[in-house]
Order: C-alpha cells, then sequence, then structure tokens
C-alpha cells in the first residue's frame, strides 16, 4: 500500500464522520434544540468518557456481549447442521423447506412478548431470540451454498471411497464454507440487534437497558452514547467474523 | 430375448460375459433419466465386456451416453434395467475400492494443497498421513509435476490441473481406472503429452480401463478395443479391436480403423477430394 493509499484510509473515513457530526451540530444550532431533546456531539462524548470510566457500563457490555455470542454460536452451529442437511438430502428438504419458509419471516422482534412470557428478563430468553434471529439466516445459505458445490467434487467423493458423512462434511461444507462464513457475518449482525431490541423490551441487564433507564430519566446523551457503543461493538464483530473466517479459508 | 451385441473375436455374449469373472461387464444395460417432465432414455441393450488389464475406449456422438455408462461402473448410480460386474460381482452403488476415476474437469478441491489433492483418497482409504503424502509426491513426479506439491490448484494451468486429476486417480494403484474424456479440456500439443504420459503409465499397474472419449485418434493410440456407441438412446454399434501395429499412425492399420470407426460415427472420411 503507498502512503497515499494509508492517507486515505485515515483520513476519508475521518470526513464520514465529520459530515455526521456537522449535520448533527448544525441541526442543534438551526432549530435550537434542548439539551434534553438532543445533546451537542461534545456532551455525548464527555458522557461516553464517563461511561468508560463506569463498571456498570462494562457490567451492561458484558451481559449484551454474553447473549449475543451464546445465541450467535447456538444459532450458528445449529443452522449449519440444518443447511447441510437440507442442502444434501431430499427428503430433509421437503420434510423442512416448508416450515423454514413460513417461519424465517415471522421476524425475531414477533417472538419478544413470547420469550418474556417464558422465560422472563434472564439470559435464556435473549440467547433464544438471537439464536432464532441466527438460525434461519445460517439454514438458507448454507443449504443455498451447498446446493451450489460443483457436482464433479461429489463424484470424486464417491470415488475416493468417502462415505455419506465425510462427502457431507469435508467436500459439501468445506466448499461452501466462504459462502457460510459470509452468511455469518451477516447473521451476526441480526443477532447483534436482536440482542439490543429484546433489551429495550424486557431484561434486567445490558445495553439495552442502560438505554432505556437513561430515556426514562430524561438523560438523552447517555441514550445517544449508549446507541453508538452498540453501533461501535455490532461493526468490530462483524469486521472480526470477516478477519477469523478469511484467515481461517486462506490458512 | 436375443442379444444384439455385435460379435467380434474380442467381443462376448452377455452369458459368456458372465464367466470373465477378472474383467468389467456390461449385460443388457438400459437406462433412463427420470424427470419431472418426463423420462429420457440414454442407453438401450448394452452388452460388452472388458477383459482384465485391457484398454477399451468407448466413442460415441456427444451426448450419448457414455458418461452415464461411466458412471455406472463406477457405482456411482444404478441402471433401470441390466446389470454391471466387477470381476463377476455385480456393481452396487457406494465404494469400490478397486477403483479410480477421472473427470472431464480435473475436480481438485481448491482448498487443499496439490500433494493433498493427490493424497486425500489414500487417506481416506485408511493409509496413514505421511505415508500417503510420501506417495502422492512420487505420484507427482510420475506425471512430471514434482515441485508442485504445495501449490494450491487455482496456481495451475489446465493441463497441469488435469494431470493432477489422473495422478490422484492413479496413485489410489486402481485396478479399475475410468476415465471421462479426461484430456478434452487441455490444448491440442497438451493432450499429446498426456496421451503419451497416461499411456505409458498404464503399464505400471496394467489396470482394466473404460476410457470414455470423442477423439477416435485418441482411442486408437490409449485403447486395445474400440467401443462405438450409436446416437441416444445408445447401443453399441460397433467393437472394433485394435492390434498393436495399428496405432502407428503412418501405417495401413491406422487408416484402416479410423474410417472403420468413423464410418459407423456416420462421419464422411473421403475428404481427399476424390
Amino acid at each position: 500500500m503507498s502512503r497515499m493509499q494509508v492517507l486515505d484510509r485515515l483520513v476519508l473515513p475521518v470526513i464520514g464522520a465529520a459530515i455526521v457530526l456537522g449535520i448533527w451540530q448544525g441541526t442543534i444550532a438551526y432549530y435550537g434544540l434542548a439539551r434534553i431533546v438532543l445533546p451537542t456531539p461534545l456532551e455525548v462524548a464527555n458522557t461516553l468518557w464517563k461511561l468508560l470510566g463506569n463498571s456498570g457500563f462494562w457490567h451492561d457490555i458484558q451481559i449484551s456481549l454474553k447473549e449475543f455470542f451464546l445465541g450467535c454460536l447456538i444459532g450458528c452451529l445449529l443452522g449449519i447442521a440444518v443447511g447441510v442437511l437440507v442442502g444434501v438430502r431430499q427428503d430433509a428438504r421437503m420434510v423442512l423447506g416448508p416450515v423454514i419458509e413460513a417461519m424465517r419471516f415471522i421476524v425475531p422482534f414477533a417472538w419478544i412478548p413470547l420469550t418474556v412470557l417464558w422465560f422472563g428478563t434472564s439470559l435464556t430468553g435473549k440467547v433464544v431470540l438471537v439464536a432464532y434471529a441466527v438460525v434461519f439466516i445460517m439454514i438458507v445459505t448454507t443449504a443455498r451454498a451447498i446446493a451450489t458445490v460443483e457436482p464433479t467434487l461429489m463424484r470424486i467423493g464417491v470415488m475416493l471411497g468417502m462415505r455419506p458423512w465425510e462427502i457431507a462434511l469435508k467436500i459439501h461444507l468445506r466448499a461452501a464454507a466462504p459462502a457460510i462464513a459470509s452468511g455469518a457475518k451477516a447473521a451476526a449482525a441480526v443477532g447483534w440487534i436482536a440482542v439490543v431490541a429484546a433489551e429495550y423490551i424486557g431484561a434486567s441487564a445490558g445495553l439495552g437497558v442502560m438505554i432505556t433507564n437513561a430515556s426514562m430519566s430524561l438523560d438523552t446523551s447517555t441514550v445517544i452514547a449508549g446507541m453508538i457503543v452498540i453501533g461501535i461493538i455490532g461493526a468490530v464483530v462483524s469486521w472480526l467474523i470477516g478477519v477469523i473466517a478469511g484467515a481461517w479459508l486462506n490458512h | 430375448m436375443s442379444s444384439i451385441s455385435p460379435k467380434t473375436d474380442e467381443t462376448t455374449s452377455p452369458q459368456e460375459a458372465r464367466a470373465h469373472s477378472s474383467g468389467l461387464a456390461f449385460e443388457e444395460i438400459s437406462h433412463a433419466y427420470v424427470a419431472a417432465n418426463g423420462t429420457t432414455p440414454v442407453l438401450r441393450n448394452v452388452s460388452f465386456a472388458v477383459e482384465s488389464g485391457q484398454v477399451a475406449c468407448v466413442v460415441g456422438p456427444s451426448g450419448c451416453g457414455k458418461s452415464t455408462l461411466l458412471s455406472l461402473a463406477a457405482g456411482l448410480m444404478e441402471p433401470t434395467s441390466g446389470l454391471t460386474r466387477w470381476k463377476g460381482r455385480s456393481v452396487k452403488p457406494g465404494t469400490n475400492p478397486d477403483l479410480g476415476m477421472a473427470f472431464q474437469q480435473p475436480g481438485l478441491f481448491p482448498w487443499l494443497t496439490i500433494r493433498k489433492n493427490v493424497a486425500i483418497g489414500l487417506t481416506t482409504r485408511g493409509m496413514a498421513r505421511h505415508e500417503a503424502a510420501k506417495q502422492a509426491d512420487e505420484m507427482l513426479e510420475t506425471v512430471g509435476l514434482s515441485g508442485f506439491g504445495d501449490a494450491y490448484p487455482r496456481q495451475l494451468s489446465g493441463g497441469m490441473a488435469q494431470r493432477v486429476g489422473i495422478a490422484r486417480a492413479l496413485a489410489l494403484r486402481p485396478k479399475l481406472l475410468l476415465m471421462d474424456e479426461p484430456f478434452a479440456s487441455v490444448d491440442a500439443f497438451t493432450r499429446l503429452k498426456l496421451q503419451a504420459e497416461f499411456k505409458s503409465l498404464l503399464k505400471l499397474d496394467k489396470p482394466t480401463v473404460l476410457f470414455v472419449t470423442h477423439d477416435v485418434s485418441e482411442a486408437i493410440l490409449l485403447g486395445d478395443m474400440i467401443v462405438v456407441m450409436s446416437p441416444r438412446p445408445a447401443s453399441v454399434q460397433k467393437i472394433i479391436p485394435i492390434a498393436r501395429e495399428d496405432r502407428d499412425r503412418a501405417g495401413p492399420g491406422y487408416a484402416r480403423k479410423m474410417t472403420e470407426a468413423l464410418q459407423c460415427l456416420g462421419v464422411e472420411t473421403n475428404l481427399s477430394g476424390n
């Protein structure tokens, strides 16, 4: 990478952020908004700085991340397993296909009232919700990726003496891995959104709870700081998955 | 029902084929593909036998079901009717430990190194990893690719990838070698080279070979017999035995066999302007 490119990669994103901050500050000035409606970027930055020194804030992040990772893990594993099954076996496709097609359009948020009813504000409810949000994306991407694996590779598997499960794992799943990894990236984004949404409605701790509490005490600055943290964590998680998947696939 | 399989010195009737317990035999094979919009018959009453250690080249119009024949021999599918026998036993879907197969596309696993691509069949069949790697390296050397063991398939040219596909099949030391137009997708010069290499490789283990090609000259060069198929639904039109002297491209035998096969395929051979 040349020096020019390095400079571009540093400077251009800053320009994007500056535009957003400019519009933000400009809106406050133009409409003469009160801090309680929309605090200035500087105030939010200040709040964010204070939050970083607050152990409760880190606890909330930890809770949210825990729910997210557990849910993602369960959803991904289950989704990949079902996706392989549906992609490889026609009978499984016929049994599960319609159910999956129907259920994947019931968005996770529609389940929140039920999960609150069933699991209360516990960790389990959030994990179930995240897993639900993730699982359908994983099933559909996995099954689709497996259906497009070069058929010669399967015939070669049979020729080489592989058993059906070996062909499913060593050929189907491995050949579909890059597509599955990008599916996981998309699924993680939806999973993270589901965590926060679930916490908004029924939870005892987590980033969503922190934000709703701040909102009720009219601490708008903390609300916005929390939203920024959600955005940053989501972006970092998505980036991490991309890096891990890339490193593993191109070992 | 009476067999319509052609009678030459090299062929046998289905009843006799059963007695050949050493090679590959197709016995009154018919096959149709069933799809939602109807059935497509591809093979009709195909019978012929390849004796152990012999090379049979199957030629025929494109789409006539040559590859189907290979898939049946490989146990990748079952015929609608009829029987495929290998060493006297009927071929069932599933794994045949005697089998090695190469395809029109090299079909290498893009995530494995060349060495691992060749070794994977050996490890699948239970060989220790380091021993398989060693044998893979030896086979790569035999096909002229020593030093490429650590490369990945995307770094290879088409002809090189095709060689790896063949090396993978040969590394299994197959007693039954099935080749589905393995040289069709490489350039003419590489093809000539690969044909010559392949010919000498066959001398190592003397496998029974079923070699599908659309190139009659390739069939004469490599085969002990040429099985000429009719258009779809294909049956055996003629079986042409090839003797050693017929492979001399400048000799009379080569021209005679060439003409015989091409006429059988319905190709006009007299292009000399007479």
